[in-house]
């Protein structure tokens, strides 16, 4: 036990960011480009640079889909509408063969080609909340921990800052390597904490079902059916096992507009399809408020009539709330900016608590030939520029790769993630054989990929940047292609400066 | 209004407040030109107009986005001011000292 509260908060600092510190970035990194997991899906698959015409297909278009997908034995039908950042119809449905997902065009209705990539929203996005590791949720319970972390850090950070109000504006540039560092992990973390705190608490918040089960197990007394039905309002009933064909899909989605006052419908789901006791059901979209609502209409699929509408109840909606606040699908572009920059201040605050410690112990471990030291600086440098290089990488082989790509029975989508997780463990690799000179080498990687990326897309799709900018369809593209020559440019003038900065003789020892 | 000029309002707005309120400490006043301390009546002026442009900042944005995108938005928008004023104190310091002569005379 340390002497006082304040040095006792400084220990639990330390070292909560020290051995979580890696895990916290890559979560960071992901959930930041997540606010943009829609612009990337574009860009990655470039077969969905479509735009939504202002009249919506009728419901009615859908009808041989939900017929086909009966025939194929699936007990539930999915399509998502399509909206401005997701200009295409998503249908899913799973059926004796497996679970089948396509996008459909917005103007035809008819299915675009397998897009071959798992993209922002099925790889990055997942990444963020998951680390897509599925198995007994090990992937949530890791990111629950960096998230309550996170919270620990928050308030750690605060009761040990000395000057968090003299200091509040204060970031000396000029100053030595060591105090620069601390300065600007002060400051971003200072400045951001509203956010930061904000972000990993709604976070835990969403996944309340997984991290506190006691919360709905108590009161529901164990049963997830009847949890599920009264929080979400999941309606269900027994199949009639009698065939009966559907009604009017287009007089249901007009009614569920009448009863919303005029607003679009979300997604449409059929179940049981085909079924005499089939229900269709159609959600409220969120996209013009913060709260993600949960408003739900069921009809009788073959009369058609409202069977059940649903509306969460007062704590569901706080749930709804806060859980909007962290997904931001709404339509606000100022506030997508906002999260993304602050997202990136969250990565800088993360990236500088690590070199702080590096730099503060360098020359200690150095003197007691202790290895500590090392071992962090390979972990830094693997989680920050490591997660970074793969990420582009992803994008890179993204347009690389031959649409009928297979290896060892991995298909291209696949392949995609194996570039990602490859490179990410070869930067690790890179940065323990090569400390001296990793963090260079590795923003070299990073400002070559990125402009790599930006070419590639050039070549293959033909939507350049001299073409992207200009028309509107091409919006996503354009705009994730000059991030990615910011990022290079970044990369590459951090590189220069490593290279040309004063030669330290504490560095130099420790690499003799 | 329009969104445009609504949002530059708002960034202005915050970052005034801010700028006012790193003014009135002892460091960046003295930085910008003042004498070594900031006299108490100029910080407790610079102070209350600080806060007050903050607090006008959250008015401006709910009237306009309503409750729940406008506290969203002002609540974001002061970390992305305070970082923006950090940055003006750390590379383009002269840029504020109009704004501290204002003060310097009172």
């Amino acid at each position: 036990m340390e002497p006082t509260f304040r040095a006792s908060m400084n220990w639990l600092h330390t070292w909560t960011g020290v051995v979580l510190g890696g895990l916290l970035f890559a979560i960071f990194w992901m959930g930041t480009l997540s606010v943009f997991d829609r612009e990337i899906d574009r860009w990655m698959a470039p077969a969905t640079r479509l735009v939504v015409p202002d009249d919506s297909l009728p419901a009615e278009k859908f009808r041989p889909a939900i017929e086909a997908a009966a025939a194929a034995g699936a007990t539930m039908w999915t399509i998502v509408f399509p909206e401005e950042r997701q200009p295409v119809y998503r249908e899913n449905y799973r059926s004796k063969d497996g679970f089948v997902l396509r996008f459909l065009d917005p103007v035809t209705g008819a299915a675009l080609p397998d897009p071959g990539t798992l993209a922002g929203t099925r790889f990055i996005f997942p990444f963020h909340y998951s680390l897509n590791l599925r198995v007994w949720d090990i992937g949530y319970w890791l990111v629950g921990i960096a998230g309550m972390a996170m919270l620990v850090l928050c308030v750690s950070g605060v009761v040990i800052h000395r000057k968090i109000f003299t200091e509040f504006f204060t970031f000396r540039a000029e100053k030595k390597p060591r105090r620069l560092i601390l300065d600007l992990h002060n400051v971003t973390g200072v400045l951001g904490l509203p956010f930061h705190f904000m972000i990993s608490l709604s976070g835990l918040i969403i996944f309340f079902s997984i991290y506190f089960p006691s919360v709905w197990q108590l009161p529901f007394d164990g049963k997830r059916e009847l949890f599920n039905r009264e929080t979400w309002g999941n309606y269900s009933r027994p199949k009639a096992d009698q065939a009966a064909p559907l009604a009017s899909l287009d007089d249901m989605v007009a009614e569920a507009r009448r009863l919303w006052a005029g607003e679009e419908p979300f997604y449409m789901r059929v179940t049981n399809p085909g079924d005499a006791a089939a229900v269709v059901q159609i959600g409220r979209s969120y996209r013009d408020v913060v709260t993600m609502r949960v408003e739900t209409l069921f009809f009788d699929a073959p009369s058609g009539t409202l069977l059940s509408r649903f509306e969460t109840a007062p704590v569901v909606t706080a749930q709804r709330f806060i859980s909007g606040l962290h997904f931001i699908q709404f339509q606000h572009w100022t506030l997508r900016w906002i999260y993304f920059a602050l997202g990136l201040v969250g990565c800088v605050l993360i990236a500088t608590g690590y070199l702080f410690w590096l730099e503060s112990r360098r020359r200690k471990h150095t003197q007691l030939g202790l290895r500590g030291v090392s071992i962090v600086d390979g972990l830094t440098i693997g989680s920050v520029t490591g997660i970074i290089a793969a990420t582009l990488s992803f994008f890179v082989a993204n347009r690389l790769l031959p649409a009928d790509a297979t290896v060892l029975g991995a298909g291209r989508a696949s392949l995609e993630m194996w570039v990602f997780y490859l490179v990410w463990l070869a930067t690790f690799a890179h940065a323990w054989m090569r400390p001296h000179r990793a963090w260079i080498e590795q923003c070299w990687a990073i400002a070559a990929l990125a402009v790599a990326a930006v070419v590639l897309n050039g070549i293959t799709t033909g939507d350049h940047l001299g073409r992207s900018l200009l028309d509107s369809r091409l919006q996503a593209v354009g705009g994730m292609d000059l991030l990615l020559l910011i990022g290079a440019a970044v990369a590459a003038l951090t590189a220069l400066k490593l290279e040309y900065r004063k030669p330290d003789p504490v560095r130099a020892r420790q690499h003799a | 209004m329009p969104d445009y000029v609504f949002l530059m309002l708002l960034v202005t707005v915050t970052y005034l407040g801010f700028a006012l309120l790193a003014l009135s400490q002892d460091r960046h006043w003295h930085h910008l030109g003042g004498a070594y301390h900031c006299p108490k009546r100029v910080l407790v002026l610079l102070r209350s107009v600080g806060y007050a442009l903050l607090v006008a900042a959250l008015v401006l944005a709910v009237g306009h986005e309503g409750a729940g995108f406008g506290s969203l938005l002002w609540a974001t928008m002061l970390s992305i001011g305070a970082v923006a004023v950090v940055c003006t104190l750390t590379w383009r310091a002269r840029w504020l000292r109009p704004l501290a002569r204002l003060f310097h005379h009172i």
